[in-house]
């Protein structure tokens, strides 16, 4: 069962203004892949020390298909967030040269979107198992798996012990009984 | 894509010479939950540390694509596991702020969202002290943390319905007043509680084993907690005094008088003082929301298209019935647009990044985890110290896997 979802915005533009709400928790700027690192440099130079978080939307039949979002936080109190179109198997450049905690986030993008860092420094899974196939938060990917074949479980029951070969207690129900009596009359 | 997987081996950390990989976790008593750190040491001392992660990783923003709004801050409580009304709040902020009606929220429901994201810092802070403790060998603290986690999960409890995970707070104000007595049990907390920090100072504070494993151990300065991004008691502990209640504030904390407690040092001991600091910072808000709550008034906004009207009602009103049977059954729409919502969890600054497009569930719910971030930082400050030291500092970085690997 594949995603049915929509993408937000019909069209080509990335964010046109007028659909969003008047939110006031960023300043939002356009970059694209070969704009981002010099934007980057240029906003850490000017005193954006922390990149807060870093993520990736997929806007599948929308071109460019997805968006890597990049949070940022000047001390006190201002942020600003960079939205970065990338088509399907554009390569982004890294900025964990920037700012270190990149290099997770951008490890998490890459193996939930399939979406390649140019400069990393060591690109691979970070939260699916290393031999896992596909991206799971892309929004082509199924929800659910093809049918699978129980795999056999050990038997737990009495029966299939016995039926295992496990040697029976000797513990009959009339020896069973027959403890008890004893026990009481005693 | 191209990149071809690398497979899960000790060679993974390059080394030479008399370097040895050893892979600590992820069934390591210390770790907390499910960490794998692949070390690369000499003798006792860590050369390079790469933590492993993601064995706790669950989907939970995958699933909550495909569940309505109105389920997301359940799902949102699962991940940071030990402060579920801090998560809860972060999401129903931000759905708020689609939808527009953050100025609608009725006072009542924001003093009780204070409370409650209060409480379970403390609750969480305590969980935090008693397995850091732990870790160094002071058995008994946790069940002092414990015992006063204990009257805060009853709170919960009384307040939700549940211990672990409320679900107390939801989009347009929170499920219901707080019940009769409540507020009388909040007072006992709050006049308990001062005793009960003089005793957790006193058994760790000054004790001189434990001064011994945390000063000067994993010395985090503040130029580089920024560069790692960590935020919260760990960022705090190194002199940055940011802090989301007072950087952007929310629910109504502008009201609230509060200090934010910082240090300079920078090590696990710092974070240790900083985190006890703001348990009574806590009480303190606490104290003022449980002041301003004894006003009676609405505790959600009188929408029913979004916020259900309460169960009681449907047996007597035709639109009532409408009303919850709608949200129930296919929740409201958001409209289009995106937001980032930030607050501050236990462990730092926890975001959601929304994006809607206007249909009954979300487009993508992206969490900015405090935990990731923080635990991050291992990497930076674990070379060049024992391993010994390495379980001290993960439990000074107070990472919650639930969070970490969502």
């Amino acid at each position: 069962m594949p995603s049915t979802q929509t993408p937000p915005i019909a069209g080509t533009a990335i964010d046109p203004p007028g659909v969003r709400p008047a939110i006031d928790d960023a300043a939002i700027e356009v970059v694209t892949p070969q704009t981002l690192h010099a934007r980057c440099e240029a906003l850490r130079a000017g005193g954006y020390a922390m990149l807060l978080d870093l993520g990736a939307v997929d806007y599948l039949g929308r071109e460019p298909r997805f968006e890597v979002v990049y949070h940022l936080l000047k001390m006190p109190n201002l942020r600003v967030r960079l939205r970065c179109g990338v088509k399907d198997g554009e390569h982004v450049p890294t900025v964990s040269d920037i700012w270190k905690n990149a290099d997770w986030a951008e490890r998490e993008v890459f193996d939930l979107f399939g979406i390649v860092f140019d400069g990393h420094p060591d690109l691979r899974r970070i939260q699916m198992p290393h031999d896992w196939e596909g991206h799971p938060l892309r929004k082509d990917y199924p929800l659910r798996g093809p049918a699978r074949e129980r795999s056999p479980r050990p038997a737990f029951g009495l029966k299939s012990n016995v039926q295992a070969g496990t040697p029976p207690t000797g513990r009959t129900l009339e020896a069973l009984q027959e403890q008890v009596k004893k026990a009481r009359e005693q | 894509m191209s990149l071809s997987p690398t497979p899960l081996t000790p060679e993974i950390v390059s080394h030479e010479g008399n370097a040895m990989v050893l892979s600590m976790g992820p069934q390591h008593p210390s770790t907390h939950g499910v960490l794998q750190i692949m070390l690369e040491i000499e003798g006792e001392s860590v050369i390079k540390a790469e933590p492993e992660i993601g064995y706790l990783h669950t989907g939970i923003e995958k699933n909550m694509e495909n569940l309505f709004w109105s389920h997301g801050q359940t799902n949102a409580e699962r991940m940071d596991y030990l402060a579920p009304s801090s998560n809860a709040l972060c999401y129903v902020l931000a759905v708020e702020q689609l939808l527009g009606i953050t100025g609608e929220i009725p006072e009542r429901a924001k003093h009780i969202r204070v409370l409650n994201a209060e409480l379970t810092r403390i609750a969480s802070h305590c969980v935090w002290l008693g397995t850091h403790a732990i870790d160094l060998g002071a058995i008994s603290v946790f069940f002092y943390c414990f015992d006063l986690r204990e009257n805060i999960l009853d709170l919960q409890e009384a307040a939700g319905g549940a211990r672990m995970h409320p679900n107390y707070l939801r989009v347009g104000g929170v499920n219901g007043d707080l019940p009769a007595g409540y507020l009388e049990r909040v007072d006992a907390l709050i006049s308990k509680f001062p005793g009960r920090m003089k005793e957790l100072r006193g058994l760790l504070q000054a004790n001189p084993i434990f001064q011994d494993r945390t000063i000067d151990v994993g010395i985090l300065s503040a130029d580089e907690a920024t560069q790692w991004g960590v935020t919260g008691p760990a960022l705090r502990g190194s002199g940055v005094a940011y802090d989301v209640r007072k950087a952007f504030p929310y629910s109504g904390y502008e009201q609230y008088t509060f200090d934010v407690p910082t240090r300079t040092e920078g090590d696990a001991y710092a974070r240790f003082l900083v985190r006890l600091d703001e348990m009574e910072e806590s009480i303190k808000i606490v104290a003022q929301a449980r002041e301003k709550l004894r006003t009676a008034g609405p505790y959600a906004i009188d929408d029913p298209k979004i916020f259900a009207p309460p169960k009681e009602t449907i047996a007597l009103s035709m639109e009532a019935l409408i009303h919850h049977f709608k949200i129930v059954s296919e929740s409201f729409r958001v409209p289009p647009g995106d937001v980032y919502q930030s607050v501050e969890g236990p462990r730092g600054e926890l975001g959601y990044y929304i994006v809607s497009n206007g249909e009954n569930r979300p487009y993508r719910v992206r969490t900015r985890p405090a935990s990731l971030y923080n635990l991050q930082a291992l990497k930076g400050i674990a070379p060049g110290n024992l391993i010994a030291d390495l379980v001290v500092m993960i439990g000074s970085l107070d990472p919650v896997f639930g969070e970490v690997d969502r």
